[in-house]
């Protein structure tokens, strides 16, 4: 009996792996290039991981999977040529209209495939386990890295422009970006004092809230708005440390910003707070509700929130 | 002998169905007919060739691979430890993926074919460290007692689980993948993946599904069972083996799906009866149904968005035992 069983056991799993059909072979890998401008001939790119990827032209059909890259896709005038989009893509208010197709890591792929997409645009929130599914199902996909600095940033909306073919609109865009961020930076050499600054990224628990700590982008953005971040001045290492509220009592910050304000927190609140209260920055009503996203989504709106930041740290030279 | 071999009929009738549901339907309608067609070799539009054997031939195929798996060690557990309560996650397995993969998912691998393994196998390795703790801890002497095994694998299993959580809390970035990685469930699944899982499976179900008479034996004590001629050491280790091999493979590649392990088994149980030479078998197959059931609903309930299977199997799997218990009961069945 159990002899008889276990033929049909083995003739079934024989059988579901026989089913198979082979996948489709990978691209050779190149190895990983830490390059920020990727080489470009005719269309063929270097993204992100180290992948080449060739057009035939530029991409008419995108989906985008990260907010980040809906944000440059628009940005460089692309709008149009966007048929799919994750969830949490919200800015510019046009892609609402574009049909979302999934987010949190769990894509409708058999929209996907039925959109019959020239190009996925991923970005590094997507895991690389994704952009190996989607090239064994024969779609193109570019990576684009997360920019290190600003200017990182406009190298990312070159290449995006390339691969839509909107170059010459870009480079003005670029330019005007540019422009913006020479004028803070021009401005920032008046600064005399660099306030301490607290970024807060959660604080369900007032006790222990989240910040940011050096090797982050919005630790890169407070400091060239002309201030000092507040775990750079408190000696913390991490990147998104947890704040005990007894080092915020030792390190007084000059400002606080509400990093997390869009999830219902408010200025009044934080007076409410225990121990808070008595804070520099709370008794001098330097707490101030902020757009998350102008700083943490890697796309052009980083000038918007480095001109913001520039603002609220030194309104004195914005007069 | 038509009696003995009724319950195969049905649960090979049920897999059967499930498979075929799980390839005809999905977030985009494709009809019966063109599924019928496509499967059978003749040329329909790339679209729906892509669709049907490229995302959902080797989905299915993932899905009741690891829904056997669950379901035969979930049967084998239950059998071990003589409790109604145990799953294929007791002694530390999905912890120790857990934190397996977390670990793995901080470090950025190069793209290449064996860097694009490193979580799962990471998960895998793990996940056999942790059973292998939890059995050094639990050992007393050459026996190990399944209460002490419990108890370790209870131990193990929420220091490993705080360790995850502590991970997590630290690298913010990787949160996302982690609890979505945590929460279980398969989306682009490459033919690969489902090769280098057959072989585990194959071997750790075949083991299991042949240790019935052992574990029939083992539900009357140790002692008893040594007494009818088992080698009860060397048993107890290769069930705990085989189970184990068979659930870190399934957890590594599927994340953690919980529910259908404890579950099927009781099922198959209640209308079948507890014989483990039958029971494990059963649970195989109808653990595969199961699972690809629940992929189903995944994928339809909130159409186009997809839920977790974990979620599904919970929220699903719940009432439905109590409703098989409840009929159990007016059946007279205990």
């Amino acid at each position: 009996m159990l002899r008889k069983l276990m033929f049909v056991f083995i003739t079934f799993a024989l059988l579901l792996s026989a089913c198979g059909t082979p996948a489709a072979p990978a691209p050779a890998p190149t190895p990983v290039t830490a390059t920020d401008v990727p080489a470009v001939v005719g269309l063929t790119f270097t993204d992100g991981l180290g992948r080449t990827i060739k057009l035939a032209g530029p991409a008419q059909k995108i989906i985008s999977l990260a907010p980040s890259n809906s944000e440059i896709l628009f940005a460089v005038g692309a709008g149009k040529q966007v048929v799919g989009r994750d969830d949490f893509s919200d800015f510019p208010a046009e892609i609402k209209d574009v049909p979302s197709i999934g987010g949190m890591d769990k894509y409708n792929n058999e929209q996907i495939v039925a959109l019959k997409p020239d190009l996925i645009l991923m970005a590094e929130i997507n895991n690389p386990e994704q952009v190996k599914g989607f090239e064994n199902l024969g779609l193109t996909v570019f990576y684009l890295s997360n920019p290190k600095t600003i200017e990182d940033m406009y190298a990312n909306l070159e290449i995006v422009s390339k691969l839509t073919g909107h170059e010459q609109e870009t480079a003005v865009v670029i330019e005007t970006l540019k422009n913006r961020v020479a004028a803070v930076d021009a401005k920032m050499g008046a600064v005399t004092t660099k306030p301490v600054v607290f970024y807060e990224l959660d604080s369900t628990d007032p006790a222990k809230p989240y910040s940011i700590g050096p090797g982050t982008f919005v630790d890169l953005l407070i400091t060239r708005a002309g201030g000092v971040d507040f775990s750079v001045a408190a000696g913390i290492k991490d990147a998104y440390p947890q704040v005990s509220a007894e080092q915020l009592v030792i390190t007084n910050p000059d400002v606080i910003i509400l990093g997390d304000s869009m999830w219902g927190v408010t200025v009044e609140s934080v007076g409410q707070r225990p121990g808070w209260e008595k804070l520099k920055a709370v008794v001098a009503k330097q707490v101030y509700p902020f757009d998350d996203n102008l700083v943490s989504r890697p796309g052009p709106r980083l000038v918007d929130g480095l001109e913001t930041l520039a603002k609220l740290l030194h309104p004195e030279l914005f007069k | 002998m038509k009696k003995t071999s009724l319950p195969f009929l049905w649960t090979f009738g049920f897999l059967a169905i499930a498979l075929l549901t799980s390839i005809a339907i999905g977030s985009v309608f494709i009809s019966p007919w063109e599924v019928w067609r496509t499967l059978i070799g003749q040329p329909s539009t790339e679209a729906v060739q892509t669709i049907l054997l490229s995302i959902r031939l080797p989905r299915t195929a993932l899905i009741a691979l690891v829904g056997a798996a669950l379901a035969g060690s979930g049967a084998a557990y239950q059998g071990l430890f003589r409790n109604p309560l145990a799953d294929p996650y007791l002694i530390g397995v999905a912890s120790g993926a857990g934190l397996g993969a977390v670990l793995a998912m901080s470090i950025h691998w190069p793209y290449t074919n064996l860097g694009l393994l490193a979580i799962p196998a990471a998960a895998f390795l793990f996940s056999l460290l942790t059973v292998l703790l939890v059995y050094l801890f639990a050992r007393v002497g050459t026996s190990v007692p399944v209460t002490n095994l419990i108890l370790a694998g209870v131990a193990v299993s929420s220091f490993t689980g705080a360790l995850t959580s502590f991970l997590m809390l630290r690298s913010t970035g990787e949160l996302r993948h982690a609890l979505s990685w945590l929460l279980g469930g398969v989306s682009l699944v490459g033919w690969s993946s489902i090769l280098a899982l057959i072989p585990y499976l194959a071997v750790g179900l075949g083991v299991l599904s042949l240790s019935g008479q052992a574990l029939n034996l083992l539900q009357f004590g140790d002692e008893q069972a040594a007494q009818m001629g088992l080698d009860t050491r060397r048993a107890k280790f290769i069930i705990i083996v085989a189970a184990s091999l068979v659930t870190a493979a399934a957890v590594a590649f599927a994340g953690i799906i919980g529910f259908i392990g404890l579950i099927v088994p009781h099922v198959m149980r209640i209308f079948w009866g507890p014989d483990y030479r039958r029971l494990i078998p059963l649970s195989i197959l109808c653990g595969a149904g199961a699972l690809l059931l629940a992929d189903v609903l995944a994928r339809i309930l909130l159409a186009p968005q997809e839920l977790p299977v974990g979620i599904v199997t919970a929220l699903a799997g719940a009432p439905f035992f109590l409703w098989v218990l409840r009929r159990a009961k007016s059946l007279g069945h205990w």
